[in-house]
């Protein structure tokens, strides 16, 4: 018994630190399980679809879509829009490297000038967030109409010919999606500037260099990969954009995006709308990729590196 | 004139005083830009079944079983915004007179929601519910004359009316209401209002007179980059201007039209390829010349005062469009929905729809009750009021002639998927440049 006993006293405790450890380490996965089950349904689930959609043939007239592994709707896209899904990343990427020029010394100047002003500045960058996106780019058509707000008295005062038009041009679209997608750039980039101990650059002067110097080995590659960050949360979802096109765009703007709508819409043909999505989605898929691992991965390794240091 | 009337009346002249009313069509610039909000859930579900056939088509079943019976209290009614008579009681309370008149008649109540943002859009999330046979939120839907409508038809997802439930219908529709080409019969359709598709342009900023479809590809006449075009509407458009029928066309002739839409954009009149929001456009200043929808123009030009806008049809003619109520399978109160849609073929009640929503109505006798109504205004006072009810009566794109009419034709019937790939293979091209 006394030996049973003791048996049994010495397992008790070992049982319950093994349980409490076990329990232990599944708290991370018990926290991680409402998102989980949140991409799942909402992300998971839906990409399923889509690729399953995306192989089926039939029409809407028929009545009928059937999964019949018809890979010729993404040979069929990939051979008909080609343009259009190069103009789409050329116009994300233009949006994308204008958002970062603009916000880049936008979100410099909060983070180390801003000071107490620090919060009401960044409010100010996320206001046109309170307005409806499409409503938004509308409001760029009266601005930048051909007798609008901008150019009617420039026209009027002969500084502009009649025949100018900033509006249904690829400027239009580029601008507008540089507008819409701002905020999605100068967030990121402010947060990595926010970080950035000030200590540093005023280690960098002391050592002589200059402002120049200073920004370029200090701040700059802390910065980076705030950078890193804008840069997938402006790109990816210009690229998939068709809003600005379709209002302020013209008759060569069309972006993939218009293209997926109409199939879905107006066409109502499913299966090659979700192939063209499905091959958005791959062409993004891998752009990021290689940004990342081109740029972004090894440089914000070394930038975590050097905030840790 | 009843001081139910009379307080519609009222209403409508104050609103159109205020400038606050948009025609249907044009209120909702961005519907395609909405349809951005559902297109992943009705993605989604559209994407869900597959298989099936014509899945929950219970069309075919027999007219006098599905409106047979009594009615329900309750018509589930959605329509496009603005596009129903509307007034305030006294308590400042928004109402549908037309309605509350349809509630004391029959002592059925229609819950009446503007929930049509677009076709497409309405389609789409409508389309998996009918093919999964559940749909029962609707007794009455409107959809344009197009391939929406023709899916709903060819896989029955509309019921066929009774026709013996309509003798409104039969007395009061006019010849285009009557028997569309879309449609022959009427069996599943009746039409809530139409309109045409022509050409608006701005007497100020055209080089002479435009009388033929050509002046939009003519840069000397129109400007450079000054021509607005309607998406959906352009190849039927461009067909009627060539002599064909839309109706009996074929690929060879949808590539006579596709030719001449690719001449213009290579002229280089054209500026944008439109869904909606063309109006903004034309009003801004941006456009020259347009196709465009007649009640729009009929609004600015009438109603607003734009005097330099001409709506006109071109040599070779314009195109004729109407939407239509139809009762869509599972329909709750399918009886219900009959008596709600004969209850609009009655001349006085189609009238006070047409005073507010300024479309071409399908009913008879609609232009000399306007006219009448306009002599009331003088009457009571309302000169102002009164002139804007003459001017909508005498417009002849509101109330067009046997020879206006006879210069129209509806748009191409597809009905199979082969005809739809082949229609979008010639014509998405031109837009999708």
């Amino acid at each position: 018994m006394g030996s049973e006993g003791a048996t049994l006293g010495e397992q008790k405790p070992a049982r319950g630190r093994g349980g409490w450890e076990a329990r232990k380490r599944r708290v991370p996965y018990w926290l991680m399980l409402p998102a989980a089950v949140f991409l799942l349904v909402l992300l998971v689930i839906p990409l399923i679809i889509l690729v399953y959609t995306s192989l089926q043939s039939g029409g809407v007239f028929s009545g009928a879509f059937e999964f019949t592994w018809n890979f010729s709707n993404y040979t069929d896209q990939l051979g008909q829009y080609q343009e259009q899904m190069l103009r789409s990343v050329v116009y994300a990427g233009l949006t994308t490297l204008l958002a970062l020029l603009l916000a880049y010394p936008m979100t410099y100047w909060i983070a180390f000038y801003g000071g107490r002003w620090k919060t009401s500045i960044l409010l100010l960058i996320l206001l046109p967030f309170f307005v409806s996106f499409v409503i938004r780019t509308v409001q760029w058509k009266f601005l930048l109409g051909d007798q609008g707000l901008i150019f009617g008295p420039l026209k009027n005062l002969g500084l502009l010919p009649d025949s100018f038009r900033v509006l249904a041009t690829p400027l239009a679209v580029i601008a507008g999606m540089t507008y819409n997608y701002l905020p999605f750039t100068a967030l990121p980039l402010y947060v990595a500037l926010e970080r950035i101990d000030e200590r540093l650059v005023e280690a960098a002067k002391d050592l002589y260099s200059s402002r120049f110097e200073a920004f370029r080995h200090v701040v700059w590659p802390l910065s980076l990969p705030g950078v890193f960050a804008a840069f997938l949360l402006t790109f990816v979802p210009a690229t998939g954009d068709y809003v600005n096109a379709a209002v302020l765009g013209g008759t060569n703007t069309t972006m993939i995006g218009n293209i997926i709508q109409e199939k879905f819409l107006q066409e109502l043909n499913y299966p090659e709308a979700a192939a063209l999505s499905v091959i958005l989605m791959i062409v993004m898929l891998i752009l990021a990729t290689i940004y990342a691992k081109v740029l972004g991965t090894e440089d914000s390794a070394l930038a975590a590196g050097a905030t840790g240091a | 004139m009843s001081e139910r009337e009379e307080r519609q009346m009222m209403d409508s002249a104050l609103q159109r005083a205020m400038g606050s009313r948009f025609s249907r069509r044009s209120v909702l610039k961005g519907a395609g830009m909405g349809a951005a909000g559902f297109s992943l859930a009705a993605f989604m579900a559209a994407c869900g079944g597959d298989g099936g056939g014509g899945g929950g088509g219970g069309g075919g079943e027999d007219p006098a079983v599905v409106f047979g019976g009594q009615p329900g209290d309750t018509v589930q009614f959605a329509n496009w915004p603005l596009y129903l008579d509307q007034a305030k009681d006294k308590d400042g309370n928004v109402f549908h007179p037309t309605l509350r008149l349809f509630k004391e008649d029959t002592g059925i109540d229609v819950n009446y929601e503007a929930v049509i943002q677009s076709n497409e859009e309405f389609f789409g999330k409508l389309r998996p519910e009918l093919q999964a046979g559940t749909q029962n939120d609707w007794d009455i839907i409107v959809i344009t004359n197009g391939r929406q409508l023709n899916v709903l038809l060819a896989n029955e997802w509309v019921y066929q009316l009774d026709t013996s439930l309509r003798p409104n219908f039969d007395a009061n529709a006019t010849s285009f209401a009557n028997s569309p080409t879309y449609d022959e019969g009427n069996k599943y359709s009746m039409a809530w209002q139409g309109g045409f598709t022509s050409i608006a342009y701005d007497t100020t900023k055209v080089n002479g007179e435009i009388t033929k479809l050509d002046d939009l590809a003519d840069p000397d006449k129109v400007g450079q980059n000054s021509v607005g075009m309607l998406k959906s509407d352009m190849p039927d458009f461009v067909m009627v201007n060539l002599g064909i029928d839309p109706a009996t066309a074929g690929p060879e002739e949808w590539k006579q039209a596709a030719a001449w839409l690719q001449m213009q954009k290579e002229s280089g009149t054209v500026r944008q390829y439109y869904d909606q929001g063309y109006i903004d456009d034309f009003v801004a200043g941006n456009t020259t010349a347009t196709m465009a929808w007649s009640g729009d123009v009929l609004y600015y030009k009438v109603w607003l005062g734009y005097s330099d806008f001409e709506y006109i049809f071109p040599e070779g003619g314009a195109l004729l469009w109407q939407d239509n109520m139809l009762v869509p399978v599972g329909a709750p109160n399918a009886p219900g929905a009959a008596q709600v849609m004969d209850w609009y073929f009655d001349s006085k009640i189609a009238t006070m729809v047409t005073e507010w929503v300024l479309y071409l109505s399908p009913v008879k006798g609609v232009q000399e009750r306007i006219l009448k109504d306009g002599d009331a205004a003088v009457e009571d006072g309302y000169k102002g009021y009164a002139t804007k009810l003459y001017n909508t009566a005498n417009n002849e794109y509101a109330f067009p002639s046997d020879d206006l009419l006879g210069q129209t034709k509806f748009g191409a019937s597809i009905t199979t998927d082969e005809a739809a790939e082949e229609w979008d293979n010639i014509f998405l091209p031109i837009s999708q440049g």
